[in-house]
């Protein structure tokens, strides 16, 4: 007993250095943000308020959904074997790797209007009538060109969340299912799906997270237009603070973020909660 | 152990106290610092170094910053807001001003200077430089919208240069062809947007904030101004609609590769486009942005100047070194050599400069119609909500008076608060 309480104090010990940087990087600032944080009333009248949230949620739901089909796809081709496996598995994760402000200077050249690649893809494949395309001069389009442009960079990010889900699947399940007769299709539905499924609620969580928070590639992309639609509620709250000054508020926007987030995780969890039970 | 500490803790103090305030140097010299956009061409460290011979006790410390003038801005700003004395001067762009003079982060320099000698300055400059009747900054270098026009084109069709909206679009109509546009501008939801908006809005005989602050950007003439402009894109055609996509640089590369016959820009792009090799060399003219029915042509004023930090411990000789900058031969020589253009109304007649640049004297046309954007501590949620409905009706998803409208009610709510 002596002896395992000291270990205990011992692990704390080890820990304490870790656990100290992460609260002066981490819970400092966050507290930093909720003491300076007020004029809440502003949210209710806020005109801007409500659109950056409904373009967040929805650039959030339609990514993160398209990812996960996406990534999961992705996730079964890399877990099969197949030859030089290991080099597209490296491969995949090069958009991953790279700086998002970065890549997204690539995509305003992809998307350019004059002499973008992705009009004259779409002209040389007789789908567009003229190679000029003002992608970013839509709201429309523009909103599909920063999900286009997200799923590319973070797909191999859920991919490779979702294979160490179906790493942790026993091969006896499999084995089981094929000799009680159950073909590949069967078989993705009946064992694969839900024992990844907590896999899947994490990796939703995850990047829901990342996806609600995304600054960089709209500010680069499009900077928040055509008519702020693509606005996302974290360019917002840059704006606040660093181009108008409103540091309270500003703080006020991150504060109603981050309940936001809270509320969505929660969300998130209870269905996941659900579906389990049943 | 404790030894070690010992003999570390003069260092960890210095390194603390260097973090908290800038250190003199000890070379018995006052320290000028500032920071600025990189030296391209080198001629600011001529002006620091014939600065220094003329006054030894003073050294001039720039620091070459990013050359992204909002990431400059944001370093100024976190630099002020830390009420630091990183900074003695700032070199800072007219549309600050009011922001940084409203924290109080600028010291008034109209001890510093005599009230006559504002006036070798153009008018917009100076203007552009006070905020609530004070001075914060002296201008150094001069910048305005202006419409550049292919001569070559106009001239095969043997149509004069236009000065109203109407004759805009008709030399446009007739000089356009497949693959060469009328009119190109900077389309894109930015800053850049209502600068090009703000000078057809006054151009057409109004205003986004008259000077006892009454906001109306939602009166027709803004409202005509702002279908001129959606009509350019969607109804007469003469704009492509990718100019919703156009900063300064896409507008100058299109125009530059002969692919826009009229374009909206900066002086900047004047000599660039008259660079070797350059496709357009020699056939572009400039001209005063247009003006609409019932108003007068008229230049969104840019343009920069240094201004003393209220932080500095030698706010005096920041401010000799603000005037070195600004006096005649320095800013002959930032144009001869950088093409920065002057804000002393005397150079754009001086023959020496005429005769390597002949076009400064349009150009002076220009920038003495200059006017400065609205100088309000909270312009930029002004023009932020400005540039989302003037892009939103550009993109067709509001017609000009409801864009106007609503952003009239958002820039009313800003100047209330």
């Amino acid at each position: 007993m002596r002896d395992h309480s000291r270990a205990g104090a011992i692990n704390w010990l080890y820990a304490a250095p870790a656990m100290l940087v992460m609260a002066v990087v981490g819970l400092l600032p966050i507290g930093y943000t909720f003491g300076l944080a007020g004029e809440y009333h502003r949210l209710a009248v806020d005109t801007r308020f409500w659109p950056v949230v409904r373009t967040t949620l929805s650039l959030t739901a339609v990514t993160v959904a398209l990812e996960l089909l996406l990534g999961l796809a992705m996730a079964l081709v890399l877990w099969s074997p197949f030859p030089g496996r290991g080099f597209v598995r490296a491969a995949v994760l090069i958009p991953w790797a790279l700086p998002t402000a970065v890549m997204a200077m690539a995509w305003r050249w992809i998307f350019n209007a004059d002499s973008g690649v992705m009009g004259d893809l779409l002209f040389r494949l007789g789908l567009v009538a003229s190679p000029q395309v003002p992608w970013l001069a839509d709201a429309t389009s523009a909103f599909w060109a920063i999900v286009l442009a997200d799923m590319w960079k973070t797909t191999p990010f859920m991919a490779v969340l979702l294979m160490s889900g179906l790493a942790a699947i026993p091969d006896e399940l499999y084995e089981a299912a094929a000799i009680d007769g159950a073909g590949p299709v069967r078989r993705f539905f009946v064992v694969t799906l839900p024992l990844l499924q907590p896999t899947i609620v994490v990796a939703v969580i995850f990047r829901a997270i990342q996806t609600f928070g995304l600054f960089d590639l709209v500010f680069v992309l499009t900077g928040g237009g055509p008519g702020g639609r693509t606005q996302t509620i974290a360019v917002y709250a840059y704006d606040v603070v660093f181009r108008y000054q409103e540091l309270a508020y500003g703080c006020a926007l991150v504060v109603a973020m981050a309940l936001c987030l809270v509320l969505m995780t929660s969300l998130l969890l209870a269905a996941a909660r659900g579906r389990g039970a049943r | 152990m404790r030894s070690v500490i010992r003999r570390l803790s003069p260092v960890l103090l210095s390194v603390v106290l260097a973090a908290c305030g800038r250190s003199e140097p000890g070379d018995g010299k006052v320290h000028v610092r500032y920071l600025a956009s990189p030296d391209v061409g080198g001629f600011s460290k001529v002006i620091i170094e014939r600065f220094e011979r003329a006054n030894p006790g003073i050294k001039v410390d720039m620091v070459e910053g990013p050359a992204a003038a909002d990431a400059r801005e944001n370093m100024y700003s976190t630099a002020f807001m830390g009420k630091e004395d990183s900074y003695d001067l700032a070199y800072v762009d007219v549309a600050w001003v009011p922001k940084f003079a409203a924290q109080g982060w600028l010291r008034p320099l109209d001890e510093l200077i005599a009230p006559e000698k504002l006036d070798a300055f153009l008018p917009g400059d100076v203007e552009g430089s006070r905020y609530q009747g004070r001075l914060y900054r002296l201008p150094v270098q001069s910048d305005g919208g202006t419409l550049y026009y292919r001569k070559d084109l106009l001239a095969a069709k043997g149509i004069p240069a236009p000065r109203t909206w109407a004759e805009l679009v008709s030399a446009a109509k007739e000089t356009r062809t497949n693959k060469i546009a009328g009119f190109i501008f900077q389309g894109k939801q930015y800053e850049g947007l209502v600068c090009v908006f703000l000078e057809l809005v006054w151009g057409f005989g109004g205003n986004l904030l008259d000077p006892s602050g009454v906001v109306r950007i939602d009166e027709p003439p803004a409202i005509a101004a702002l279908t001129a402009l959606v009509n350019a894109i969607h109804v007469d055609g003469i704009a492509p609609e990718s100019v919703l996509t156009y900063q300064e640089e896409e507008a100058r590369h299109a125009f530059q590769e002969g692919r826009a016959v009229f374009m909206r820009n900066w002086p900047y792009a004047w000599n660039l486009m008259q660079k070797e090799g350059s496709p357009v060399r020699g056939k572009v003219g400039i001209v005063p942005m247009v003006a609409g029915p019932g108003g007068a042509s008229a230049a969104t004023l840019g343009g920069w100047g240094f201004a003393v930090s209220s932080y500095s411990r030698h706010p005096n000789e920041a401010f000799r070194v603000a005037e070195f900058f600004a006096a005649v031969e320095s800013q002959k020589m930032a144009f001869l050599q950088g093409g920065i253009l002057p804000s002393r109304k005397v150079l754009y007649s001086d023959p020496e400069v005429l005769r390597v640049a002949p076009h400064m004297k349009d150009l002076g046309g220009v920038l003495s119609r200059a006017r400065p954007r609205p100088t309000h501590p909270r312009w930029p949620r002004m023009s932020d909500a400005l540039q989302m409905h003037v892009s939103a009706s550009l993109s067709r998803q509001e017609t000009p008076a409801e864009a106007l409208e609503a952003a009239a009610v958002e820039i009313r709510a800003a100047a209330a608060r």
